[in-house]
């Protein structure tokens, strides 16, 4: 079950890079934390491990939820234009994911589907900052990057300590706050969360 | 004394973030600037006591408990941290005064930007003194959030870029460190080590032999190349300029002379603990690598006019190398050299932001260009900016002479002859441009010099200068005379841990 929810929390970040509408995004956002939440109650087999699951449930509620509260304090009038198409961002990431698959050596984990997914995520996250211009998409590229850590946290013998979870999902909850800031203060500022307008420093 | 430790080791980052919370609490502008001063004292002493418990054991094992490690790179990092933090507290409300509102109401302002000024000084004091990897890694984490929002505090859209590029890309660079981190928890895990304890840096270096070598040597990639982003080695570099030139010059201060060396403190321990494993020769090609990289990068910056923040900016990329390069060759004369060098910039770049804020009142277009004979405007000025560059460009009797001669003179011990002359060049030239800016954008014509009175806005800067240019000699003097050769200094080539 772990390998095929590693598979769709892969997929969906596919849609994210994907998909024009903001909401549709944090949608899809919403469903890969699902997934991962998931993946972590199905792993837990200790009574730390379903904290940290029912924390990772928690997280895929809680965050589509500031970031909705978000788009709805910053209004587009229409979706940012892309430099690249749908199907030329989709191509992108599927060959970043195949990277992943053929360059991972083995992390120790003695999963490899879990291994390849976890840093195709992570890889996956990153082109979704490069390649998206909206910052709202750059926020969702960080959100799934640091899923993609999650899952081969989760994953890990035993798991990760708990201590070393809660401590990253608040770094998380800092950073992704911060970053909201700087969403509405860029929008009132631009008025638009277009980040190609930001590009004034150059030597 | 030592007994002391663990509640100092709790209190010293404690201290600035009590000063967080109060700060959001006081109402008037006058409050918050003497909660300032007051938070930044009492911080200042507990962790200069601390620092000095450190250095004064010299060649005696580290002090540690189960969440601090306090070693006698600790020590010297942490005595930067709380000189460079205690001028920037002080000097804020000097700041604070000409920048005006910027996110919200000048007062609210005022307040958030003491609460991201203690927040970011609290995370800093802990990252030297932390004995957990994955607990620093939450803890620099934390430092990017913090320093994040001082970043684009003036709320300009130049600010607001390299702040939102400064979160994005240290961000994404931390996430790969934590990748790191995790592959290496997932191979304790294999060995019977499940408790975050097995994180530990004693923990790992005590295992590190027995770690499976490829795992391991990915691990250290990864958490080298994410913690390269936050310490702005070339070429993962790209926030560095944008960030310290946009943020309040004592902002810049702390990110530049603290921020930086602290990052690359951790970026040492990993060199440490996963030496066993991965190999001598692959952890110092990587330093080395960086080391060179980062150097010969920011030359043809440093030749070129740019706004006077700019300058120091890219000066940082070059001495982040050089550190880079002396914790690479290794020897004792090198870490000699590193150690006097981390002391030795933080004080001289330190001073260098710090003549922004009177530089930028007098040539107020220096914010986008280089400035133009300062000297000619405010000799106090000019004076601050002439002994930080003379200081960084490394020109006798800078303490930054010494550390470069004494990581050139450790390199040659190794037996690094190549890469020890292309560290010359890469210093000569660096040299060079710096004595250029020295010369145009402080120094100028002096057919066209006036005289002028002193200006009250100018006494902040003289004292500045007077303390932090006794500071520098007084390095150097300790440097030559004490650290070469000593036990102190024996004990870190050994190994940061």
């Amino acid at each position: 079950m772990s390998s095929a929810l590693a598979t769709v929390m892969l997929g969906l970040a596919f849609g994210v890079i994907a998909v024009r509408r903001r909401t549709v995004a944090i949608g899809v956002l919403a469903a890969q934390s699902l997934a991962l939440g998931i993946l972590a109650v199905d792993l837990a087999n200790a009574r730390s491990g379903y904290v940290v699951a029912a924390v990772l449930l928690g997280k895929a509620v809680a965050l589509p939820m500031l970031l909705y509260v978000l788009i709805r304090r910053t209004p587009e009038a229409r979706p940012v234009t892309a430099p690249a198409g749908p199907m030329m961002r989709l191509a992108a990431a599927g060959t970043v994911a195949l990277c992943a698959v053929v360059l991972t050596p083995p992390l120790g984990l003695g999963a490899p589907h879990t291994e390849h997914a976890a840093v195709a995520l992570v890889l996956v996250g990153i082109a979704i900052v490069i390649a998206r211009r909206p910052i709202l998409f750059q926020l969702l590229g960080l959100v799934v990057a640091e899923n993609g850590l999650s899952l081969l946290a989760v994953s890990a013998p035993g798991g990760l300590s708990y201590v070393i979870e809660f401590g990253a999902l608040f770094d998380l909850a800092l950073i992704v706050t911060v970053a909201a800031a700087f969403a509405q203060r860029i929008h009132s500022d631009l008025g638009t969360g277009d980040t190609e307008l930001l590009r004034g420093l150059r030597d | 004394m030592t007994s002391f430790v663990p509640l100092l080791a709790a209190v010293v980052p404690a201290l600035p973030l009590a000063g967080m919370v109060l700060a959001l609490l006081v109402r008037t502008q006058r409050q918050s600037d003497a909660l300032a001063v007051v938070t930044a004292f009492v911080t200042a002493v507990a962790g200069l006591v601390l620092a000095g418990i450190a250095l004064a054991r010299g060649g005696e094992p580290a002090l540690r408990g189960q969440w601090y490690l306090i070693d006698g790179a600790s020590g010297v990092l942490l005595a930067v941290i709380v000189v460079v933090g205690l001028c920037s507290a002080l000097l804020s409300p000097t700041y604070l005064r000409t920048s005006g509102r910027s996110w919200t109401t000048a007062a609210r302002s005022r307040s958030l930007y003491y609460a991201a000024l203690f927040m970011f000084w609290g995370a800093l004091l802990a990252v030297p003194i932390a004995g957990n990897l994955a607990a620093v890694w939450l803890i620099v984490e934390a430092t990017t959030a913090a320093s994040a929002l001082l970043v684009a505090f003036s709320g300009r859209r130049d600010a607001l870029e390299a702040g939102w590029k400064y979160l994005l890309l240290t961000t994404l660079g931390l996430s790969v460190a934590f990748l790191g981190i995790i592959v290496l928890a997932i191979g304790q895990a294999n060995a019977g080590h499940h408790n975050v304890q097995a994180l530990d840096w004693y923990a790992l270096q005590a295992t590190a032999h027995s770690m499976p070598a490829q795992p391991t040597l990915i691990a250290f990639v990864l958490l080298l190349a994410g913690l390269a982003t936050k310490i702005g080695w070339a070429p993962v570099h790209n926030w560095l300029p944008d960030a310290h030139s946009e943020a309040p010059a004592p902002i810049s201060a702390l990110l530049s002379a603290a921020l930086l060396p602290s990052v690359l403190l951790i970026a040492w321990r990993v060199k440490e603990i996963l030496q066993p494993s991965v190999g001598a020769g692959t952890t110092r090609a990587v330093f080395i690598a960086f080391g060179l990289t980062s150097m010969i990068v920011a030359i043809p910056f440093l030749w070129r006019s740019l706004p006077f923040k700019r300058l120091l900016a890219y000066s940082s990329l070059e001495h982040m190398g050089i550190i880079a390069l002396g914790i690479g060759f290794g020897t004792p004369l090198a870490i000699a050299g590193v150690v006097l060098h981390v002391a030795g910039h933080a004080l001289a770049k330190a001073l260098g932001f710090y003549a922004t804020l009177p530089l930028l009142r007098i040539q107020p277009n220096a914010a986008t260009h280089a400035p133009v004979a300062v000297l000619n405007d405010s000799p106090a000025t000019a004076t601050a900016m002439g002994v930080s560059l003379i200081a960084l460009s490394g020109l006798p009797p800078s303490p930054l002479f010494l550390s470069e001669l004494l990581i050139l003179l450790g390199g040659l011990a190794a037996g690094d002859l190549l890469i020890s002359a292309i560290a010359v060049v890469a210093m000569a030239l660096g040299f060079l441009g710096l004595l250029h800016a020295l010369m145009e954008g402080v120094i100028g014509d002096e057919a066209r010099r006036r005289r002028r009175r002193r200006s009250r806005e100018e006494q902040p800067i003289i004292a500045l200068t007077a303390i932090l240019g006794t500071g520098m000699l007084a390095c150097g003097v300790v440097g030559v005379l004490l650290l070469p050769g000593s036990d102190f200094v024996a004990t870190l080539a050994r190994g940061v841990l």
